[in-house]
C-alpha cells in the first residue's frame, strides 16, 4: 500500500473520534465544566497509569472478541446483529456450567468446558439467521435484532426463575466456582482471558489475510451475486462465516463471565452491551484485525477512563456514550477520498458542481 | 366476552407507534434508502416530548418539538447518508446509539431515571366516542384511544394515497427503482430522497408522543424496545405497501396483545410469552420470503 493512501486511511480513522470528543467538549462547556480537565482524567487515568492500562487491556479482551465476530460478518456484507445475543447465550450457559459442575475438577478442565460451552451456544444462536439468509434469503439484520430481544426475555426468565440464586438479594444466577474462574496476573485487572483474546486476534489475523476465506470475504462484501457467478458458493459461504462470528462472540461472553462478572445479571453485558460495543470497535477499525484490536484497546479506554470521569469530576460519565454515538456517526461518512486526497477531492467536487450547472442552463 | 375486548382494545393500543414508524418508513424504503434509524428517531421523539411536557406541561408544545428533534435527526441522516453519501445502514447504528445516549445524559443530569408529566391523567386524553364506545366489541376497537392512534390508523389510507395517487409518491418510487434512469429525467433524486426520510422522521416522532407521552405519561431509556426494528421487518414483509405493511405491523400489535392477556393465565411462565411478538415476526419473515422467491428461479445466490 503507498504511504500517502495509509496516510489517508489514519486520517479518516482519527478525524471522526476528533470531531467526535470537539462536540462532547461543546456538551461539557454546555453544563459549565472543563472538557479539557474532564478528557485529560479520561486519558490519563486509563492509558497513561500502569494499573489504569492494564485495566483497560482487561476491558479491551472481549471487545477484541466481538470486534473480531462483526468484522468477519460486516465485511462479507452480512449485516449480523446478533453479536450481542451470541455473546449473552454463551456468557449464561458458561455461568451455569460454572456453578453447577462440581467444584473438585482441575480448574484447567473445568475452564475448558465452560468456554466450550459458551462457544456451542454461541454458534447455536449464530446458525439460525445464517441458515435463514443463506437458504430462505430472509434479512439477517432484522432476523438478529428480533432474536436479540426475544433472547433477552428469555434470559430474564431463565435467571428469575429456573437458575436464580435465591441467596441473593436482586436476579442473578449463582456464583460460579472458584475452578471456573480466570484469576488475575500480579493482582493487575489482567487475566488469561486477555491472552485468549490475543490468540483469537492471531488465529483471525491470518484467516483474513492469508487464507482463501479471506480473499472470498473481500469478494463478498465487494459483489455477492459476482462471487457466485465466478463459483464461489455464496451460501455456504454465509454459515461458515456466521459459525466464525458466533464461536468469536460465545467465546467473548464466556470469557467476560469467568474474568469478571463471574455470575448472569440482567446488566450483564452493560449498556450498551459488548456486542454492540463491539460493532463500534469494528467500524473504527475497518473491518480489519489489526484496526479491530486498536480500536478495541482505545474504545476500553474510554470505559475506564468514563468509570474515573465519574471519581474525579461532576461530569456524567454517560457523556461517553454520547461522544461513541458520535464516533459512529462521523465514521460512516468517509470525509476524505482515499485515492484522491482532500485537495483533489475538493477541486473535482467544485468541477462537477460547475458541470452540473451548466447542463441545467442548457 | 371481556378478553377478547380486552384484546381487540390492546391490539389496537399496541399496533399505533408501529403503523406510525411503518407509514413514515415506507417512503424511505421505497426510495432505496434502508433507514434503520426509525428506532431512533421514535425514542428521541418519546424523550423529548416527555421533556417538554414536564417542563411546561403544554403537550401540544411537546408534541411539535418532539417531532422537530425527530426531524433534526433525519436531516443528519439524510445529510450524511445522501449528502456524503455514507453507509446508511452504519449512520443508523449511529443514530440507535445517539438517541438514548442523549436521553440518557439529560436524564443523569436531572437525576433521575425516568420521566413523568406531573398532573397528567392519561384517562383524559383518550377520546371516548358516545354511541359507539357502549357497543361490546366494536367500541373496544374504535373508542377509547388517545388521539394519535387515530391518526396511526387514518394516516394508513393518507400515505397509501400519497405514495400511489401523487406525483411525489410516483417521483420517489421511480428514485427507489431507477435512480440513473430518475435523474436523466431530470428529477433531483437526492430532494426525494430527503423528502422519504424526512417523512419517516416526522412519523416517527409521532410515533414516540404516542409511546410515551400519550398512553403513559412517562418515559423510561430504552422503551422503544425495538418496536422501530419490528417496524422494519413489517415494511420488508409488505415490500414497501403502506397498506399491506401496516397489517403486519396490527398483526405484531395482536401478538403482542395476546402475549399480555395471556399472560395472566400462565403464572410463573409468563415471563415467556414476552417473547412470542418477536419469535411471530421471525417466523412471518421467513415465510413472506420463501413464498416471494418460489417463483424466482434465478441460479445461484441472489442478494434481497
Amino acid at each position: 500500500m503507498k504511504l500517502h493512501i495509509l496516510g489517508r486511511r489514519l486520517l479518516n480513522s482519527i478525524l471522526p473520534v476528533l470531531l467526535a470528543f470537539v462536540v462532547g467538549g461543546i456538551v461539557i462547556v454546555a453544563i459549565g465544566e472543563n472538557p479539557f480537565e474532564t478528557y485529560a482524567i479520561l486519558l490519563e487515568k486509563s492509558l497513561f497509569t500502569s494499573r489504569g492500562f492494564f485495566t483497560t487491556l482487561h476491558y479491551a479482551s472481549p471487545l477484541i472478541l466481538t470486534g473480531l465476530a462483526i468484522a468477519v460478518t460486516f465485511k462479507a456484507n452480512i449485516y449480523n446483529m446478533g453479536v450481542e445475543g451470541s455473546m449473552l447465550l454463551g456468557a449464561f450457559f458458561a455461568g451455569i456450567a460454572g456453578a453447577y459442575l462440581p467444584e473438585t475438577l482441575n480448574p484447567l478442565l473445568m475452564q475448558s468446558i465452560c468456554l466450550v460451552i459458551g462457544i456451542v451456544c454461541g454458534v447455536l444462536f449464530a446458525l439460525v439467521p445464517a441458515l435463514l439468509k443463506a437458504y430462505f434469503h430472509v434479512d439477517e439484520m432484522v432476523v438478529t435484532l428480533m432474536l436479540n430481544y426475544a433472547l433477552s426475555k428469555v434470559l430474564e426468565f431463565l435467571s428469575t426463575g429456573v437458575f436464580r440464586d435465591v441467596t441473593s438479594g436482586y436476579v442473578c444466577t449463582p456464583v460460579i466456582h472458584e475452578n471456573a474462574m480466570f484469576g488475575r496476573i500480579a493482582g493487575l485487572r489482567i487475566t488469561p482471558f486477555f491472552f485468549i483474546a490475543i490468540v483469537g486476534f492471531i488465529v483471525m489475523l491470518v484467516v483474513m489475510r492469508r487464507s482463501k476465506l479471506g480473499y472470498e470475504i473481500t469478494a463478498m462484501g465487494k459483489n455477492a451475486e459476482f462471487s457466485e457467478a465466478t463459483g464461489m458458493r455464496v451460501n455456504r459461504k454465509i454459515i461458515i462465516l456466521m459459525v466464525i462470528s458466533g464461536v468469536l462472540s460465545g467465546l467473548a461472553g464466556a470469557g467476560w463471565m469467568m474474568s469478571e462478572k463471574f455470575h448472569y445479571t440482567l446488566d450483564f453485558s452493560g449498556s450498551p452491551g459488548l456486542g454492540w460495543d463491539g460493532m463500534l470497535v469494528s467500524l473504527l477499525g475497518g473491518h480489519s484485525p489489526v484496526g479491530v484490536i486498536i480500536a478495541a484497546v482505545l474504545y476500553a479506554a474510554l470505559k475506564t477512563g468514563a468509570d474515573n470521569i465519574n471519581m474525579y469530576s461532576t461530569v456524567p460519565k454517560e457523556i461517553v456514550s454520547v461522544v461513541q454515538a458520535l464516533i459512529v456517526l462521523f465514521l460512516a461518512a468517509k470525509f476524505i477520498d482515499e485515492r484522491l486526497g482532500v485537495r483533489k477531492q475538493i477541486s473535482e467536487m467544485l468541477a462537477r458542481r460547475k458541470a452540473a450547472k451548466a447542463g441545467e442552463e442548457a | 366476552m371481556d378478553l377478547i375486548g380486552n384484546i381487540l382494545y390492546d391490539t389496537v393500543y399496541h399496533s399505533a407507534p408501529i403503523i406510525l414508524c411503518v407509514i413514515g418508513g415506507v417512503f424511505a424504503f421505497k426510495a432505496n434508502v434502508l433507514n434503520i434509524a426509525l428506532e431512533g428517531m421514535m425514542l428521541i421523539g418519546a424523550f423529548v416530548s416527555t421533556l417538554v411536557g414536564f417542563f411546561t406541561g403544554n403537550l401540544i408544545l411537546a408534541c411539535a418539538l418532539a417531532v422537530l428533534a425527530s426531524f433534526a435527526l433525519g436531516l443528519i441522516f439524510s445529510f450524511m447518508g445522501v449528502t456524503l453519501k455514507g453507509n446508511v445502514i452504519v449512520i443508523g447504528l449511529a443514530i440507535n446509539m445517539l438517541a438514548p445516549a442523549i436521553a440518557g445524559f439529560v436524564m443523569v443530569l436531572m437525576s433521575t431515571s425516568n420521566i413523568t408529566i406531573p398532573g397528567l391523567n392519561v384517562a383524559d386524553l383518550q377520546i371516548n366516542i358516545p354511541v359507539i364506545g357502549q357497543i361490546p366489541i366494536v367500541g373496544d376497537i374504535l373508542s377509547g384511544h388517545p388521539i394519535l392512534t387515530y391518526v396511526a390508523f387514518i394516516g394508513i389510507a393518507l400515505m397509501w394515497a400519497l405514495m400511489y395517487k401523487t406525483r411525489f409518491g410516483t417521483y420517489v418510487r421511480v428514485v427507489g427503482e431507477n435512480e440513473d434512469a430518475a435523474r436523466s429525467l431530470g428529477l433531483k433524486a437526492n430532494t426525494y430522497k430527503y423528502a422519504a426520510i424526512l417523512i419517516g422522521a416526522v412519523c416517527c416522532g409521532l410515533a414516540g408522543v404516542n409511546l410515551s407521552t400519550e398512553r403513559m405519561g412517562m418515559f423510561t431509556n430504552n422503551m422503544t424496545a425495538s418496536r422501530g426494528f419490528i417496524a422494519i421487518a413489517a415494511i420488508y414483509c409488505g415490500r414497501g405497501d403502506p397498506l399491506t405493511s401496516s397489517l403486519y405491523a396490527i398483526m405484531f400489535g395482536f401478538a403482542r396483545a395476546l402475549a399480555i392477556n395471556l399472560a395472566i393465565y400462565a403464572g410463573p411462565a409468563s415471563g415467556l410469552f414476552d417473547v412470542i411478538p418477536y419469535i411471530l415476526m421471525v417466523a412471518v419473515l421467513a415465510v413472506v420470503s420463501v413464498a416471494q422467491r418460489r417463483n424466482v428461479k434465478t441460479r445461484g445466490f441472489v442478494n434481497g
